[in-house]
């Protein structure tokens, strides 16, 4: 949608507000506002935790410390064999890689199941869709077994080198939607230029996809960074380990004992997506109203 | 592109040539992975899972042996299929009935809406993660955030609600209500295609807004309704991360949090039985497919389609 027809709707559902009952508009403000300040009250007081003393923790709802301390954050950042350092900067390597894997493979894919022809092209785009709804349960073990063989496991390959082979249909489908929308009359003109596909691609269809690509980078940093289970069964060694394995190791390392040094750590790995989520808000609430994303 | 054609068969014949060469060079990625990470799996794993397979040794044909045990003695499926699917049968509706909810309400026009939007979507961004796995874990704990306030306000003792195992599921189905967010936004999205004519055609005939919302709403939003329904109970399907936190990756106490997928992942890399855990994917497999398909088949019973 829109922000012309979005503005105009809202425009429109305002003044069927103001015809309204004002009790009626407090009662619908005061549920929102009760519900906000539940659904948030435990993120914040996590982070404000992570300022507390350990005993204030279980002694205290409020969300400013009586002593401010920064403590827990050198705690925690050293509190395993191998800092908190090591394992964000594994984090960030495998998110960067994961993002370019697949701004290219996808988009080559949506590039050919759109602006191409070629015989097979409806089957392999319906197949194509076919993997969108498969849970990977299915081919987790084969795929595990394989990356053992190629003596992979233990290396950041597994969560990487799928990502160059398009292997989230999701990102596939998102461009698909996208490029339909690119006028036809721009390829055509730059046909009568003399371009072949490859430069169309380059120079028409991604300088105007940039919206669709940003999309697909931000949900792609976010998803891997926050994500576990794939780390989890392929890295081993705690030099390898993301910050998600690294929280998790802490948790038993600690054994629940510091508590504020864990709140510091689980804040930290949750500064990332937050300041993402800041930056790209707008971006990513509309990626997902518009193609009905999940995470 | 006839035009071209015209000149001489063999131009035309070379373009073809050169429109497939390009085709299958821009899908090559895709192509790669599809037969060496998705079929070549999904094939092998069913082959697996006729197996005795270990990941050491050769792998045994057992035919039906593994989905025969699934069915007739192995306690643990059964438990994971009851906490599988008293999860699902909370957390999908109730996490629709709250996204809808709040969508419908923050859909009134009120001022302050994309800031309400961002406060309730941003649960759903995080809460996936680790972190508020342990967040989770101490909330709930005999001495965590929640007792603490019951304590404060009300003077109540409470259990932990972690480590009892009547209680424990519902902290993972809060956990999972709680990040409506994602849904909500669909909703929000869905309630704006809604011609607002219709409102003001009904508010002429002196229809209440409670009618209104029966009998415009609702229907209207039937297809919304039943996409965010799909995804959602996939997803309840798949959760792992929560489960395996709160209970360090046993699904205790004594099992109550043994979600499907966590027995799943015991089976094959901790007990590394390749070849059963690939059975007992296969069994998940067709569970969300029967699911899917139902609801689908059901669709065409409640969901309205108008054009």
């Amino acid at each position: 949608m829109t922000e012309a027809t979005m503005t105009a709707a809202i425009a429109r559902s305002e003044k069927e507000v103001s015809e309204r009952s004002p009790l009626a508009r407090a009662f619908i403000y005061a549920a929102l506002v009760a519900v906000s300040f539940v659904m948030l009250y435990p993120l914040l007081w996590m982070i404000a935790s992570s300022f507390k003393p350990d005993d204030e923790i279980f002694t205290s709802t409020s969300l400013l410390p009586h002593a401010f301390s920064a403590d827990a954050y050198r705690r925690g950042w050293n509190g395993l064999s191998v800092g908190f350092g090591q394992m964000f900067f594994n984090s960030l390597v495998v998110c960067i890689l994961v993002v370019i894997g697949n701004l290219i493979s996808c988009s080559m894919a949506a590039y050919a199941f759109t602006r191409l022809r070629f015989r097979g092209r409806g089957f392999w785009f319906a197949l194509m869709l076919g993997t969108l709804m498969m849970p990977q349960h299915a081919v987790l073990i084969p795929q595990y077994v394989l990356f053992l063989k190629l003596g992979w496991v233990n290396t950041i390959m597994p969560l990487v080198v799928p990502k160059f082979l398009a292997i989230d249909a999701f990102f596939v489908f998102l461009m698909v939607q996208f490029f339909r929308g690119i006028p036809r009359e721009l390829d055509e003109a730059a046909v009568m230029d003399g371009c072949g596909p490859l430069r169309i691609f380059l120079k028409v269809i991604l300088p105007l996809s940039t919206p669709v690509l940003a999309t697909a980078a931000v949900f792609s940093f976010i998803w891997t960074w926050d994500d576990f289970f794939a780390p989890l069964i392929y890295l081993n060694d705690i030099e390898k380990y993301t910050a998600q394995l690294g929280l998790r190791t802490f948790v038993d390392a600690t054994a629940q004992s510091d508590w504020s040094a864990l709140f510091a750590m689980s804040t930290l790995t949750v500064l990332p997506v937050f300041i993402l989520f800041v930056l790209f808000q707008r971006l990513l609430i509309e990626g997902i109203a518009t193609t009905g994303m999940k995470r | 592109m006839a035009s071209m054609g015209d000149t001489s068969p063999d131009v035309g014949r070379f373009a073809r040539l050169q429109d497939q060469l390009a085709g299958y060079g821009f899908l090559a990625p895709w192509l790669i992975g599809f037969f060496v990470l998705t079929l070549g799996p999904a094939v092998a794993s069913f082959y697996l899972s006729l197996t005795d397979y270990s990941g050491l040794n050769a792998p045994h044909w057992v035919g039906a042996e593994n989905y025969l045990r699934i069915a007739t003695d192995d306690d643990r499926f059964w438990t994971a299929m009851n906490v599988t699917f008293t999860f699902v049968l909370l957390s999908v509706p109730l996490k629709l009935l709250f996204a809808l909810g709040v969508a419908v309400a923050l859909n009134k026009g009120l001022k302050g809406l994309s800031l309400f939007r961002a406060i309730f979507y941003l649960p759903s961004l995080v809460g996936g993660s680790v972190a508020i796995a342990v967040l989770w874990r101490q909330v709930f704990s005999g001495d965590g955030l929640l007792n603490q306030a019951l304590n404060m306000l009300f003077g109540y003792e409470g259990p932990s609600w972690i480590s009892n195992p009547s209680t424990s599921i519902y902290t993972l189905v809060l956990l999972a209500v709680w990040q409506f967010g994602s849904s909500m936004i669909i909703f929000l999205a869905g309630l704006r295609q809604i011609p607002k004519d219709m409102y003001e055609a009904a508010s002429l005939d002196g229809a209440s807004p409670a009618r209104q919302f029966f009998k415009i709403t609702l229907p209207l939003l039937t297809p919304v309704i039943f996409f965010n329904a799909v995804i959602i109970t996939i997803d309840a399907f798949k959760a792992f991360t929560s489960a395996f936190i709160i209970s360090d990756g046993t699904g205790g106490p004594i099992d109550s949090t043994l979600f499907y997928t966590l027995y799943l992942y015991q089976e094959a890399f901790t007990n590394f039985r390749f070849g059963y855990a690939s059975a007992l994917a296969w069994v998940l497999v067709v569970i969300i497919a029967f699911f899917t398909a139902m609801s689908f088949l059901s669709a065409r019973y409640w969901v309205h389609y108008d054009d």
